[in-house]
């Protein structure tokens, strides 16, 4: 008796213990390792790192470079938040208009996701192309007299992270259209009928049903993007590698480039545990956020 | 406070249209035709028939919701085809309530005021009034999620009627409730109705809501009116036979009859059974100079005697339902199933031995209840 009730309260830990072992396996020891190495001088290289406290935050804060990846960081995300949002609500809109026949609206479909197909490399090979001094782009700035055939999009420091965070706009909003898309559909047409009645205008009906009827999808979609592009890696290092002049090194670049290329893995680390703690906290409100959406 | 004119409205969907609204039908493509009406200020005019008859869509080109394809329509006198919706002082309640789920009770009240700017102190009076007269009062910090169906609808009507709209539309606002609630909630549109000075345009497929509600009843069938009356007189002279099986309930029954005109007297004859036509209905057929032919002939289940004479007509009990206060016989009658209501009220016993399965029964009718139709199902009387 008493051993099957056991077994019975036992069993639901037993189906999930193989995804605890594996995420305790490859998820929790590398991030207790980071935080472990980043309180050891030289650690991974040396065959016995010692113990320095704070030694390595200490270093990360009065580095220029960091804090110059820190702002770079804060334009590229919220930037990209903000562009992704934008766009996903303009674009959606459309793919959701009955002003345009179905055909149409499949064909638009179809061209708006190209982007979200492509990996990071193809993007970057593309608009390297598109943006190189005798690309595409110089061409047609041309005709207007915007440019010249020698503007160089990623080699000029001012320019750079303009350039890499409008690819990182272009390569990221299908999925945030998607996501509005889905959540403009699930709008009762009711609603805007009842609106409109009501006395509301287009502008009216977005602002006080559209909106409010997408804030959780909007909500989710920012803090997700806020970490995704927070990581955001492959596009910007394969379009720049940081350069030039560290003026497209956000963050994650600043890891890598630490700890990869000059073998600082300490430091890396230290730099690593600031990026997790402001992960973590947006993971929290993400995670608050789901709670509330599933009370209401 | 308003008169409504509906002039050779009619309505076709465009295949546009129907893609983009899954709710119409495929087979609508004339949704209405050559609709006229003219309400009165203070009016409670009801919508009728069943689905797909255009009833909802005529409503829908009052709102300002759908286009009118042809004909003209005027609020006050004014010509308010090409106005916008918000622009026609009118409400509406829908079928679903159609409440702003992310607002409370109070902002959902509150919201027509709201858009037109209405002092805020203003808005919290006239909610308050409003939640009052539905005895909402106490939910209206609630969102909708939190209330039940009948809760929900009163809050719909609330927000229709907190800016007194000159024309108040209801959509089938009933029929997502369940039967008790529907009763409840429509004794309470009746008690409304004196409440607030408004015209008001009903739509409903339920003939009991019609009857009970409406001033005068507008009953439509693939998107023609068949009959504008009151409820009384679309009862007791329904224009055609879709009238007369859709008004009553039970339905009315028919029979294939002949009529026969012996100088100004006429008679039907069913079978065996020969009844002349009450005086009054006589002199009505007469006087169109209604010649002897081929008939339906209509006869309502409360209006047919179970007698035991000599030439009544004969069938086979095959249902009987006991309602209370009167029986629900369904007869088999040659191919047809005849229903009669048996009023048993206190005397059960007097009628149990007509009552049973099985049984055989004679019926018979008097010249008062018989409706004769011909053969197009148009009402020889009218």
């Amino acid at each position: 008796m008493k051993n099957n009730k056991l077994k019975r309260n036992a069993m639901p830990y037993l189906y999930i213990a193989p995804t605890v072992i594996l995420m305790a396996g490859l998820l929790i020891t590398p991030i207790v390792q980071v935080i472990r190495y980043s309180f050891y001088d030289n650690a991974f290289v040396k065959k016995n790192p010692l113990p320095v406290g704070w030694l390595n935050y200490q270093k990360v804060l009065t580095d220029p470079v960091f804090w110059q990846s820190v702002r770079e960081t804060i334009f590229f995300v919220i930037v990209s938040i903000v562009g992704h949002i934008v766009m996903a609500l303009i674009f959606a809109h459309l793919l959701n208009t009955t002003m345009f026949k179905q055909r149409t609206k499949t064909v638009a479909r179809i061209i708006y996701i190209l982007p979200w197909i492509f990996t990071a490399t193809v993007i970057s090979v593309m608009w390297k192309l598109f943006f190189q001094p005798a690309g595409v782009m110089n061409y047609l700035l041309g005709f207007v007299g915007l440019a010249t055939k020698n503007t160089e999009w990623f080699s000029n420091k001012d320019i750079a992270l303009y350039v890499v965070t409008y690819i990182n706009l272009w390569s990221g909003y299908p999925f945030y259209m998607i996501s509005v898309l889905a959540g403009l559909q699930g709008i009762s047409p009711d609603l805007y009928e009842s609106a409109a009645i009501d006395g509301a205008t287009s502008f009216k009906s977005f602002r006080f049903i559209t909106l409010p009827q997408l804030k959780p999808i909007l909500l989710s979609l920012v803090m997700l993007d806020f970490v995704w592009t927070l990581k955001t890696f492959a596009i910007v290092w394969t379009l720049t590698a940081g350069g030039p002049m560290h003026a497209t090194e956000i963050i994650s670049l600043y890891i890598y480039r630490t700890a990869f290329m000059e073998n600082h893995f300490s430091l890396a680390s230290a730099a690593a545990v600031f990026l997790l703690i402001v992960c973590g906290i947006v993971a929290v409100f993400y995670t608050r956020q789901q709670f509330k959406i599933q009370e209401d | 406070m308003a008169t409504v004119e509906l002039k050779h409205i009619s309505k076709v969907f465009s295949n546009a249209e129907k893609k983009a609204n899954k709710n119409i039908p495929a087979e609508a493509t004339h949704a209405v035709s050559d609709f006229n009406l003219k309400i009165a200020d203070k009016e409670f005019v009801v919508l009728v028939g069943p689905s797909g008859c255009g009833k909802s869509t005529t409503l829908r080109m009052i709102a300002g919701l759908e286009e009118i394809t042809d004909g003209e329509l005027y609020i006050d006198d004014v010509q308010v085809n090409d106005m916008e919706p918000k622009d026609r002082d009118i409400a509406m309640v829908f079928q679903n309530y159609a409440l702003y789920p992310h607002m409370t009770v109070f902002d959902n009240i509150a919201f027509p005021l709201k858009l037109r700017k209405t002092p805020k102190e203003e808005i919290k009076k006239r909610v308050e009034e409003v939640a009052q007269i539905l005895d909402i009062t106490e939910y209206l910090k609630r969102k909708p999620k939190k209330l039940s169906g009948g809760q929900r609808q009163r809050v719909a009507i609330g927000r229709a009627i907190v800016r007194e709209p000159k024309v108040l539309l209801m959509d089938e606002p009933l029929s997502n409730l369940d039967a008790k609630l529907r009763n409840q909630m429509r004794a309470e549109i009746i008690a409304l109705r004196d409440k607030i000075n408004t015209t008001f345009v009903y739509v409903t497929h339920d003939q009991t809501e019609a009857m009970t509600l409406g001033d005068r009843i507008v009953i439509m069938k693939d998107g023609f009116i068949q009959q504008v009356a009151s409820p009384q007189d679309a009862f007791d002279h329904p224009a055609n036979i879709f009238v007369a099986g859709f008004i009553g309930a039970p339905a009315m029954n028919f029979f294939p009859a002949k009529l026969e005109r012996v100088g100004d007297e006429y008679y039907v004859q069913v079978e065996k059974l020969r009844v002349k036509l009450a005086d009054e209905k006589c002199a009505k057929l007469a006087a169109k100079n209604v010649a002897s032919q081929d008939i339906t002939l209509g006869v309502r289940p409360s209006h047919i005697r179970v007698d035991q004479g000599g030439d009544e007509l004969q069938g086979t009990i095959e249902v009987s339902e006991m309602m209370g206060t009167e029986v629900h016989l369904h007869v088999k009658h040659n191919d047809n199933v005849v229903v009669i209501i048996v009023p048993v009220a206190g005397s059960y016993e007097k009628y149990s031995k007509y009552l049973k399965h099985d049984q055989k029964v004679g019926f018979s009718f008097d010249g008062e209840a018989c409706h004769v139709f011909d053969a197009e199902g148009k009402n020889l009387e009218a």
